[in-house]
């Protein structure tokens, strides 16, 4: 009997673990990431969606235009990288720099190759949307039954 | 526990205010000058629609509410939608009618500048 509720009171132990760990993920969700590493201030977070035929992929780049972002595909190897200049302004005094400045590169294995001639991508309001069209042979199929 | 303790006192406060996104902190810098003070916040994928600031009572509010249309499944997902919300108090010297906001790729940036009373002045020293 004994061993029995020491059996319940570590389960319980082991729950209260957790449910404090799952409490500090949700403190820390989204707070700027040069609180925490320095090195990976500048890089991008991104999504991933399957979508059909397609594949998308969400950045987000604030702040940076067109001519400062290089996406490069081959098969199903994806590389983002880009260079995030400083906009601090001549002749002030800085009080916070948390915003990240330098270059990144982020590269992905994507689940299926993709047609690199189709891609289609954009930038809005400080975020990357790429579409990118699956390769004939990687496309879903629908098999008639005889 | 304590952070249990935290919530429930937040959520007394603000009667009303019902949380249905995250809440994330934007980064930000602030820059300032002789004129004014300049603050720029990092909000990707927030409309200039969605976004508000306020000051009120030398406390300067910045929210953004970031609402993505996404399609499929997620294999994975770095981000979601959002609520930016940060506070920052501000000096009085601010001269809150001129502020201007500009919201541009994801960037928002706040002019505060001060009121003429506010700017350091050269005094002039007379021979007598």
């Amino acid at each position: 009997m004994f061993t029995r509720i020491s059996d319940i009171d570590r389960l319980f132990g082991t729950m209260n673990l957790l449910q404090r760990k799952l409490n500090n993920l949700y403190g820390d969700y989204g707070r700027p990431s040069a609180y925490r590493w320095e090195l990976e201030s500048a890089t991008p977070r991104i999504n991933l969606y399957e979508h059909g035929d397609n594949f998308e992929i969400r950045a987000e780049v604030p702040g940076l235009e067109k001519d400062n972002l290089n996406v490069k595909i081959q098969g199903n190897y994806l590389e983002i990288s880009g260079e995030r200049g400083s906009d601090a302004p001549e002749g002030y005094k800085s009080h916070k720099t948390e915003r990240g400045v330098g270059s990144f590169s982020r590269s992905f294995t994507l689940p299926a190759d993709v047609d690199a001639t189709k891609v289609e991508a954009a930038l809005k309001d400080g975020v990357l949307y790429l579409t990118l069209p699956k390769h004939e042979a990687a496309k879903p199929r629908k098999i008639s039954i005889n | 526990m304590d952070r249990r303790q935290e919530i429930v006192k937040q959520n007394e406060k603000n009667v009303e205010k019902t949380h249905e996104l995250y809440e994330a902190t934007p980064a930000v810098d602030i820059y300032e000058n002789d004129n004014e003070i300049l603050l720029h916040a990092d909000m990707p994928g927030v409309v200039k629609e969605n976004i508000s600031v306020d000051i009120d009572n030398g406390t300067l509010s910045i929210s953004g509410v970031r609402k993505l249309e996404t399609e499929g499944a997620a294999t994975y997902e770095e981000f979601s939608d959002v609520e930016y919300v940060r506070s920052f108090s501000v000096p009085q010297t601010i001269d809150v009618e001129k502020v201007e906001a500009e919201l541009k790729d994801g960037v928002l940036r706040l002019h505060l500048p001060k009121s003429e009373a506010a700017k350091p002045r050269q005094i002039e020293i007379k021979t007598a």
